[in-house]
């Protein structure tokens, strides 16, 4: 346990900031909904009137405007995106920061296993991710309750805010194993960012494409937000999926860590 | 009994050879001395004892277990002075004593606080704003405040001025006494020889010898560097004992392993600019290893 106060205390700050700045992203846009919500009508006759491809590029072609969550789902995007990184960044840095940050040589000389060590950062990032994800439900629920002026569909908003939770711990896990993976790391936010960009382009591009083999590997596929609203569900092929690659990422990261040598300083 | 048994002990990182067929053993409650020059093994060795690296072939045992496989079993009575410190920058020095702490059971809290008192250390500056040298003491309290049985010091010296240096081993002489096993590594000849009863000497990842101090003083070399006014005559000084003799324009170098008297006879009646008498470096031992060994 006293290594997941550590890790917690440690975190405390750069978690602070992020969710701060993962509400701002979002009230940002949602606040931009009384203003023109009324004139939402005309930019969808405006979306409407692009060429197909260029909808689907942008993600808009099966896009109602009209309606609040539709909005959201608009702004939640960007949450999505941004959260990645912020857990991708989470996974890569837990382990690696101690070599580093050269404390390789106090942690890993106390009498407990890497495993147990392992474990313990594991959890702490999923505390971290947990509460990410209370802070982002509960401000978007707070923005879309206000700013709705007609009832709307609790589940649907649920689903689509839910979606930064598989996301976050999808990326994490990936995190944690190229952390383990790589031989050393010395900056964290090139490889989470470069990493959370492809998978979002190839997300992007396949908006374009709807290839299904292509729809497997981006996360941001597995939890398509326009999907999801025409559903009204999680596609259960994507969510296996996800469950699988989450689970060897998890398994590998143990694995690969416990034979790792540690650089000497 | 041996508390530590290595055995043919071999690492290489990829390619680059670390350490090859490393094999002593450290007997219970002795202070022994891991000599060598840098990048010889002995970080290598020492940290594939704390299973921080993997050896590549060979064993090592730590109180009779596995030192990989019973590896955090091992490590309750371990404590350990990396040659280099660093801790959590943003932490107080009290909170990383503790949290070093909390990883051990029955830990003495007020032992921290002792052990801070003799080595001088405030416990209550942050890491980032502590020097050098005040980083090794945190070190020193954060290697030795759970009592551990067996103390790996890698060159511990570094960064300490003289009197701290002399606290430093007195503490480790005190935990001796109380019957902790030491194991010292370092690249200076002379803190080993005050502390340590037996040493191994590594070279290019090979153990090159382990010997008593009391065998080496034995043949206690002296450096001997005269310089003379006007000629020197080179034969005068060549005796029974003196090795690597060479002259350097008005100056003489040489080795000798012997009665120092036959020398002080021998410098009667000359006229000396300057003398100067010195322990031989540790390279320079070195290469009295080597020589022996050649001659069979």
């Amino acid at each position: 346990m006293n290594i997941l106060k550590q890790e917690l205390r440690m975190g405390r700050k750069t978690l602070i900031i992020w969710c701060l700045s993962l509400v701002g992203v979002l009230s940002l846009f949602m606040l931009l909904y009384p203003s023109i919500a009324s004139q939402l009508e005309d930019f969808q006759k405006v979306f409407e009137s692009f060429p197909p491809e260029f909808q689907q590029a942008f993600g808009v072609a099966d896009l109602e405007l009209s309606s609040i969550l539709s909005f959201y789902q608009f702004a939640l995007m960007y949450v999505l995106l941004a959260g990645a990184i912020q857990a991708m960044n989470m996974g890569v840095s837990i382990i690696s920061a101690e070599v580093r940050e050269k404390t390789g040589d106090f942690l890993f000389v106390k009498p407990i296993s890497r495993n147990r060590i392992v474990s313990m950062k594991i959890l702490a990032v999923l505390i971290q991710i947990l509460i990410t994800n209370a802070v982002i439900f509960t401000a978007s629920l707070i923005m879309v309750t206000l700013l709705s002026t007609e009832s709307y569909d609790f589940e649907l908003f649920a689903l689509f805010t839910l979606s930064l939770l598989f996301i976050q711990i999808f990326f994490a896990s990936l995190g944690l194993f190229v952390s383990v993976f790589l031989r050393r790391i010395r900056t964290i936010l090139p490889i989470s960012m470069g990493v959370v960009f492809i998978f979002y382009i190839i997300h992007l591009l396949n908006e374009t494409l709807k290839d299904e083999k292509l729809g497997l590997i981006s996360p941001f596929d597995y939890f398509n937000l326009s999907e999801i609203s025409k559903n009204m569900n999680y596609d259960s092929l994507n969510l296996l999926l996800w469950f699988v690659l989450v689970g060897l990422f998890t398994f590998l990261t143990f694995k690969l860590f416990a034979r790792k040598d540690l650089p000497s300083i | 009994m041996n508390v530590i048994e290595i055995n043919q002990l071999t690492k290489y990182y990829g390619k680059h050879r670390g350490i090859e067929n490393v094999s002593f053993s450290v007997e219970e409650g002795e202070i022994f001395g891991f000599i060598g020059p840098n990048g010889a093994g002995k970080s290598t060795t020492i940290r594939t004892l704390l299973s921080l690296i993997h050896p590549t072939s060979g064993s090592a045992t730590i109180f009779g277990k596995d030192c990989i496989k019973y590896g955090n079993e091992i490590r309750r009575d371990i404590g350990y002075l990396p040659s280099e410190v660093f801790y959590y920058e943003h932490m107080k020095v009290r909170e990383v004593l503790n949290y070093s702490a909390s990883f051990y059971d029955n830990v003495d809290y007020t032992r921290i606080q002792s052990l801070a008192e003799v080595m001088d250390l405030d416990l209550n500056k942050r890491i980032d704003d502590l020097s050098y040298g005040n980083k090794k003491k945190v070190g020193i309290v954060q290697g030795l405040l759970h009592e551990p049985k067996l103390i790996i010091l890698d060159e511990p010296t570094g960064g300490l001025d003289p009197l701290m240096q002399q606290k430093f081993f007195e503490l480790i002489r005190t935990e001796n006494q109380k019957g902790a096993t030491v194991l010292f590594s370092s690249h200076i000849l002379s803190e080993v020889q005050k502390l340590c009863s037996r040493v191994a000497i590594i070279k290019d990842g090979t153990i090159v010898q382990v010997e008593n101090i009391r065998d080496m003083q034995k043949h206690n070399y002296k450096k001997f560097t005269l310089e003379f006014k006007g000629v020197i005559d080179v034969h005068h000084f060549n005796l029974d004992g003196v090795t690597n003799l060479s002259v350097n324009e008005d100056t003489l170098h040489f080795l000798f392993k012997g009665d120092i008297n036959r020398i002080v006879e021998r410098l009667q009646g000359q006229s000396l600019l300057n003398m100067l008498v010195e322990e031989p470096s540790l390279e320079e031992i070195f290469m009295h290893y080597y020589q022996k060994e050649e001659q069979p």
